[in-house]
């Protein structure tokens, strides 16, 4: 680096000692973009992470707006200028989205800004704290894609005795998921000829409206075809939400436990479990 | 295309009637003329409308059956619909169709079931 | 493919609403829609071909396979040169009933689908056009 870093503000003391120590570890950091903008959010320093991110060499940067790293659509609904007052107002602004580099890449960032003041308050600019978290984005985006997959092998509709069913849901249910749980579950009420069906919710965290009203629909399918549903594995976090968001469910058969569920089961198929003689 | 003919079959005091798989409005208005006239002429205590061949169900027939039920109900008997299709019954759902107070069951014999216990007075869930 | 790729039928009588179905059967089906999105198109069709019948007395549905770069779909188009829809918005809401007793099964037709759009002019027609895609 050429240029001398102006240090218009008092730097933290470091453990070796010397601001020059200090400017030499901010600017080796590769795995952040640290920045410093003046206060109208012009390029001031620049970093080896930067560089990395970014792209830009150090001389070709300083003196640009800092707009320069967000995508058009970004910069058109002034969200750089938002930032910068949001910093300013509060002191630190911190967010997460898309930023552009020198060769048109957009990456995912998580930004840091944080307002800079002397002493007597008076704002001498901005730092800038940048990461990417493009890997860790797409990292999600795949575990909530493959845990979607795993959702839909893993809740079969069992029959576990001649005539009832078992429907565990996991999860909670948007319009898409209800028609492939209806048609799964109506197709196996027919194939298995079963009367009784115990869907159960144990699986499902918190139940909105939109989820209950799915499940409402599924169940009168179900009776359309002949069968009965009883819900299982009502937790009392479920019933409490259910009664607070007025859901009538008082003409469906529920439960706490899928035990319970299956007990009454037994009770419409007119079936009993009887311990075996201890004389056989 | 004819009119298909929808043949009522008298069980003991009950009737049973098979829906074809596609029946045009024709046939499904006759279903009920003809439904009628054998609970007139058999005083029959309940209805089974075997509709597991039915591909479509749409509001025309859903208001049909639900009319008849409630003709039926009138006449003293009660309707068991048997054997909805899967498919069937999830389209019906999501078009918001109701079958009036007709009751359903998975199959003929099931329907039978039904309609011979609630007439007995064993009490069914 | 040799499957045409799309078609036409006219609506003239009580009998077409049957025979209309059965071409959306064989089309759908013929496109790979599973049995329940079959289902649903019937349906859909049958309802709207029968408004066809009932309130313009004739009327025409086309029917064409839509190939887009990213998925592939069915649009069925129902048109008639009838009264007309006087209140669109109202003939949309759940329960509306044009007094014999009918509904016009459009929300439910609408529901089955995944698009619908509407345009009608009192005194000159009705045009309704459904779109169904296929789930890859």
């Amino acid at each position: 680096m050429k240029k001398e870093m102006k240090t218009p503000f008092k730097s933290p003391a470091t453990v070796l000692g010397s601001e020059e120590s200090f400017r030499l570890l901010v600017e080796s950091l590769k795995d952040y973009a640290i920045v410093m903008l003046d206060p109208g959010g012009h390029v001031a320093s620049w970093n080896a992470g930067a560089e990395r991110f970014k792209g830009y060499r150090g001389e070709e940067i300083i003196g640009q707006h800092f707009s320069c790293f967000y995508p058009t659509e970004s910069v058109q609904r002034g969200l750089p200028e938002q930032e910068l007052n949001a910093a300013a107002k509060d002191g630190r602004f911190e967010d997460e989205g898309w930023r552009v580099r020198k060769d048109g890449k957009k990456f995912w960032a998580n930004v840091i800004i944080s307002a800079l003041r002397d002493k007597d308050g008076t704002l001498r600019g901005f730092s800038k704290v940048t990461r990417d978290l493009t890997e860790r984005k797409q990292a999600e985006e795949q575990i909530r894609q493959q845990s979607n997959e795993i959702m839909e092998l893993s809740t079969p509709v069992m029959q576990v005795w001649q005539g009832v069913v078992v429907a565990p849901l996991i999860g909670s249910l948007d319009s898409n998921r209800t028609q492939q749980f209806m048609e799964r579950l109506l197709n196996r009420i027919v194939e298995t000829n079963s009367p009784v069906a115990l869907v159960d919710i144990t699986g499902v965290p918190t139940i909105d409206t939109q989820t209950a009203q799915h499940l409402i629909e599924t169940i009168s399918a179900v009776r359309l075809l002949g069968a009965q549903v009883v819900l299982t594995g009502v937790r009392p976090a479920i019933a409490q939400t259910l009664v607070h968001l007025g859901i009538d469910l008082s003409n469906i058969m529920t439960r706490a436990s899928l035990s319970a569920g299956l007990q009454v089961a037994l009770d419409i198929l007119n079936l009993k479990v009887v311990r075996k003689n201890d004389s056989n | 295309m004819a009119l298909e003919s929808i043949s009522v079959i008298k069980l003991k005091n009950l009737l049973l009637v098979t829906v074809p798989s596609d029946p045009d409005d024709e046939t499904i208005s006759a279903l009920q003329e003809q439904v009628l006239e054998a609970m007139a002429q058999h005083e029959a205590k309940g209805l089974v409308l075997d509709i597991s061949r039915v591909q479509t169900l749409d509001s025309f027939f859903a208001r049909t059956v639900a009319e008849t039920v409630q003709m039926v109900a009138l006449m003293g008997g009660r309707t068991v619909l048997a054997g909805m299709r899967a498919n069937v019954a999830v389209t019906a759902t999501q078009l918001g169709l109701t079958v009036g107070n007709a009751l359903s069951a998975l199959d003929v014999d099931r329907a039978l079931d039904l309609l011979n216990a609630a007439h007995s007075g064993v009490r069914h869930v | 493919m040799n499957e045409p790729q799309q078609g036409e039928f006219q609506i003239t009588s009580e009998n077409d609403i049957v025979m209309a179905r059965k071409v959306v059967r064989d089309a759908a089906t013929t496109l790979g829609f599973g049995i329940t999105d079959v289902t649903r198109i019937v349906t859909a069709a049958s309802e709207l071909t029968r408004n066809i019948y009932h309130y313009a007395k004739c009327g025409v549905m086309y029917w064409r396979v839509l190939n887009q770069d990213t998925r592939v779909g069915l649009e069925l188009t129902f048109k008639d040169s009838g009264p007309g829809i006087p209140d669109v918005e109202r003939a949309m809401e759940p329960g509306f009933t044009t007094g014999k007793g009918l509904g016009m099964g459009l929300p439910g037709s609408k529901r089955l689908m995944n698009e619908m759009t509407i345009e009608s002019t009192v005194g000159k027609g009705t045009t309704v056009v459904v779109r169904k895609w296929l789930k890859q």
